[in-house]
C-alpha cells in the first residue's frame, strides 16, 4: 500500500504543479485580456518538441539544459510577440472579443499542431529527453526518478515565484488590477494594452515551461497539446477565470486525480471526469468556484 | 424586404427580373456541372463530400448565424447519428428506412438535449460548454468499442437502397443534392417568416426578445432540434460517401471547419454556406499532395476568415449592393411579425 501511495503522490504532485503552471498561464490570459486561449495546449506542445528538438539536434548533452531551456523561452517569446502584434493586438478593445479570440486561437491551433505533424511527426511518435538526473530514489519501497524531484522542485519554484509577482510586484499589481476593473485600472494611470501585451507573454510563456517542465518528467507526443488545452480549460472553468490560485488548487487536485485514477482504473476515466465535472460547474456556477 | 429596391418602381422590378433570369442561369450551369463531374467516380466523391458540407454548413448557418448559438458539438451530433444509423441496420438488423429515421430524430433529440445549457450560458460560454460536450462525445465514440468499432473505425456494409438502385456513387451525389436543394428552400422559407425573425432577435440580445415576450426557450430548441437534424443527415451522408466512419471524422475539428465554411461564405445568409463549401471543401482533395498541409491551411483561413473577412464572401457582396441600392431602409420586420404572430 506504502509504495503505491508513494507513486501516487510523486506523480500527482508532479502533474498538479505542471497543470498548475499551465492553467496559471491560461487564467492570467482569460483574466486580464480575456482571451480564451485554445493555443495554449500547442504552446505547451512547443516548449518540450522545441527542447527535445535542441537536444537531438545540437547534440548536447545534460549540463546544457538550462541553456536550452533559456533558448526554448526566448524563442517562445519571439513567436509570442509576433502573434501579439499580428493578430491579437487590433481587438483589444472590442467588447466581443471572446469569442473572436476563441476563434482565432482555436485556427491557431490549428495551424500549430499541423506544423508539428508535419515537421517532426515524421521524426518520431514519442518525445523524452535523456533523465536530466540519472538514477532513482527508492521512497519507501517505490522507485522515484531522480529527474522526477528535480522537475517538482522547479515547478514549485515556479508556480510559488509566480504568485508572489503576481501580489508583490508593480505590473504584476497592474494586472490583478486589470483582472478586478479595467476601467478603473486605466484610471489609476495602468496602461492597459501595455500590460495586455505583457499579460499575452507570460501567459504564453508560463505555458512553454511548463511543457518544457513535461518533457524532461514524462515522455510528450503529438496529442499532448490537445490534451493539456482540455484540462487546463477544464480547471480554468472549474476554479474560476481570473482566479490564479483557485486554477491552481484545482490544477493539483485534478493532478492528483489523474495520478490515482490512472494508477487504479483507466485513464479514460479521469479524462471523463474533468468532462463532467467542468460540465456541471459550467450550467450550476458559471463564475467558477473560486470567483467571489 | 427585396435587397434590389422597392418593388413597385420600374427599376425594381427589372432588377428582380434579371435576378431570377440569373437564378435560372446559375441552377442549370449548376446542374450541367453536376451531371459532368458525377460521371467520374473520383470527381463524383469529391462532389458528395462537397455537399455534405454545403448541407452542414447551412445547418450549422442556422445556429451560428442567425441564432447566435456557435455549436462546438456539431460534429459528434453528426456522428452520432451515423452511428446510430450503422448499429441499428448492421448489429440489429432493422429495415433501413425505419432506422434512419430513428437515427435524425435521436441526433435531433440529442442536439436539443445537448443544447439545453444554452438556455443559462451565454454566447461564448454556451460555444464553451460544446467544447466540453464534443470532446465528450469523441472520447465515447472511442470508448464504446461494441457500439462504435474504438478507434480503428467501422467499415460501411449495408448500402441504402432507394427505388430499386443502390445509393452509390453518383446516385449518393444525386441524392445529397436533393437533399441540400430542398433544405436551401426550408431554411429561406425559415428564416424569412417570423420564426427567422425571432432567432435574429435572440441573437442580438436574448434578454430583450424575452422581454418583448418571445419565448427564447422555445426557439431556441426549435433552432437546436433542426440544426442537429441537419447534422445527422449531413453525418449519414458523409458515412456513406466515405463508406467508413471513425471517431476522428467526426471530431471538434469537422465543427470547426464547417464553421469555416459558414464564416468564410457569410454568415446568416443563404447563399454564404453553400458557397463556403463549394470553395473550401474541395480543397484538400485538389491538393493531394500537400494533404498534410490540410490543417495548416484550413487554421490559417479560419485566422484570416476572422481578422480580414469578418462577414464572409457573400455578406460582403449583399452589404455592398445594399450600399449601393439604398441609404437608409428602417427594419420594420419585427414589429410586423411581432403583431401577426
Amino acid at each position: 500500500m506504502v509504495p503505491i501511495a508513494v507513486a501516487v503522490i510523486s506523480n500527482g504532485l508532479t502533474i498538479g504543479l505542471i497543470y498548475s503552471l499551465a492553467a496559471a498561464g491560461v487564467t492570467i490570459l482569460y483574466g486580464s485580456i480575456w482571451m480564451p486561449n485554445a493555443s495554449n495546449g500547442q504552446f505547451f506542445a512547443l516548449g518540450g518538441i522545441f527542447f527535445w528538438l535542441g537536444i537531438r539536434l545540437l547534440g548536447v548533452g545534460r549540463s546544457a539544459y538550462p541553456a536550452l531551456a533559456l533558448g526554448t523561452l526566448l524563442l517562445a517569446a519571439g513567436v509570442a510577440l509576433l502573434l501579439e502584434a499580428a493578430l491579437f493586438r487590433r481587438f483589444y478593445d472590442r467588447a466581443d472579443r471572446n469569442y473572436i479570440y476563441f476563434i482565432l486561437t482555436l485556427g491557431l491551433a490549428q495551424v500549430m499542431s499541423g506544423f508539428f505533424s508535419v515537421t517532426v511527426g515524421p521524426i518520431s511518435d514519442a518525445y523524452a529527453v535523456p533523465q536530466v538526473v540519472p538514477g532513482i530514489l527508492m521512497v519507501a519501497g517505490s522507485p522515484v526518478p531522480y529527474a522526477r524531484i528535480v522537475v517538482l522542485a522547479f515547478a514549485c519554484l515556479a508556480v510559488v515565484s509566480l504568485v508572489v509577482w503576481l501580489r508583490m510586484h508593480r505590473i504584476g499589481l497592474a494586472l490583478r488590477a486589470l483582472f478586478q476593473d479595467r476601467d478603473g485600472a486605466a484610471l489609476r494611470g495602468v496602461d492597459v494594452h501595455k500590460v495586455f501585451r505583457l499579460a499575452y507573454l507570460l501567459g504564453t510563456l508560463i505555458c512553454v515551461m511548463a511543457g518544457i517542465l513535461y518533457v524532461v518528467a514524462f515522455p510528450m507526443d503529438l496529442t499532448t497539446g490537445w490534451s493539456v488545452a482540455v484540462t487546463t480549460f477544464a480547471i480554468m472553468i472549474v476554479g474560476g477565470p481570473g482566479s490564479v490560485l483557485g486554477s491552481m488548487v484545482i490544477a493539483l487536485i485534478f493532478g492528483f486525480l489523474q495520478a490515482v485514477v490512472s494508477l487504479l482504473a483507466n485513464p479514460v476515466l479521469a479524462q471523463f471526469a474533468y468532462l463532467i465535472a467542468m460540465l456541471v460547474v459550467l450550467v450550476c456556477r458559471p463564475e467558477g468556484l473560486f470567483t467571489r | 424586404m427585396s435587397p434590389g429596391g422597392p418593388i413597385h418602381t420600374l427599376k425594381g422590378r427589372l432588377a428582380q427580373l434579371a435576378r431570377s433570369v440569373g437564378a435560372i442561369f446559375v441552377a442549370v450551369v449548376t446542374v450541367g456541372v453536376m451531371l459532368i463531374l458525377s460521371w467520374n467516380p473520383y470527381t463524383a466523391f469529391v462532389l458528395s463530400v462537397t455537399l455534405v458540407f454545403a448541407i452542414w454548413a447551412s445547418g450549422m448557418n442556422l445556429l451560428a448565424g442567425y441564432t447566435g448559438q456557435l455549436p462546438l458539438m456539431f460534429g459528434g451530433i453528426a456522428g452520432l447519428a451515423a452511428y446510430l444509423l450503422l448499429y441499428l441496420t448492421e448489429t440489429c438488423r432493422w429495415p433501413y428506412w425505419l432506422a434512419l429515421p430513428m437515427a435524425l430524430t435521436g441526433a435531433g433529440m440529442a442536439g436539443v438535449l445537448l443544447g439545453l445549457p444554452s438556455l443559462r450560458l451565454r454566447g461564448f460560454y454556451f460555444t464553451l460548454s460544446s467544447l466540453v460536450v464534443q470532446l465528450a462525445l469523441t472520447l465515447f465514440f472511442v470508448v464504446a468499442i461494441p457500439f462504435t468499432g474504438g478507434d480503428i473505425g467501422r467499415t460501411v456494409q449495408v448500402q441504402p437502397r432507394l427505388f430499386g438502385v443502390s445509393l452509390q456513387g453518383r446516385y449518393l451525389t444525386y441524392t445529397a443534392l436533393a437533399i441540400l436543394l430542398s433544405l436551401t428552400v426550408f431554411l429561406s422559407r425559415l428564416v424569412r417568416s417570423h420564426w427567422g425573425t425571432f432567432f435574429r432577435a435572440i441573437r442580438d440580445d436574448d434578454v430583450l426578445a424575452g422581454a418583448l415576450g418571445i419565448n427564447v426557450t422555445l426557439y431556441k430548441v426549435v433552432a437546436f432540434a433542426i440544426g442537429s437534424t441537419v447534422a445527422g443527415i449531413g453525418g449519414v451522408l458523409y458515412m456513406y460517401t466515405v463508406g467508413f466512419i471513425s471517431p476522428r471524422s467526426y471530431d471538434v475539428l469537422l465543427s470547426l471547419t464547417i464553421w469555416l465554411m459558414v464564416g468564410f461564405g457569410g454568415r446568416a445568409t443563404i447563399l454564404g454556406p453553400i458557397v463556403g463549401a463549394i470553395l473550401l471543401s474541395p480543397l484538400p482533395y485538389l491538393l493531394q499532395s500537400v494533404y498534410l498541409l490540410r490543417d495548416i491551411i484550413y487554421g490559417t483561413l479560419v485566422i484570416l476568415t476572422m481578422l480580414f473577412l469578418p462577414e464572409g464572401i457573400v455578406g460582403r457582396l449583399q452589404r455592398r449592393e445594399r450600399a449601393e441600392s439604398r441609404t437608409i431602409q428602417p427594419d420594420l420586420s419585427v414589429a410586423t411579425s411581432m403583431r401577426k404572430a
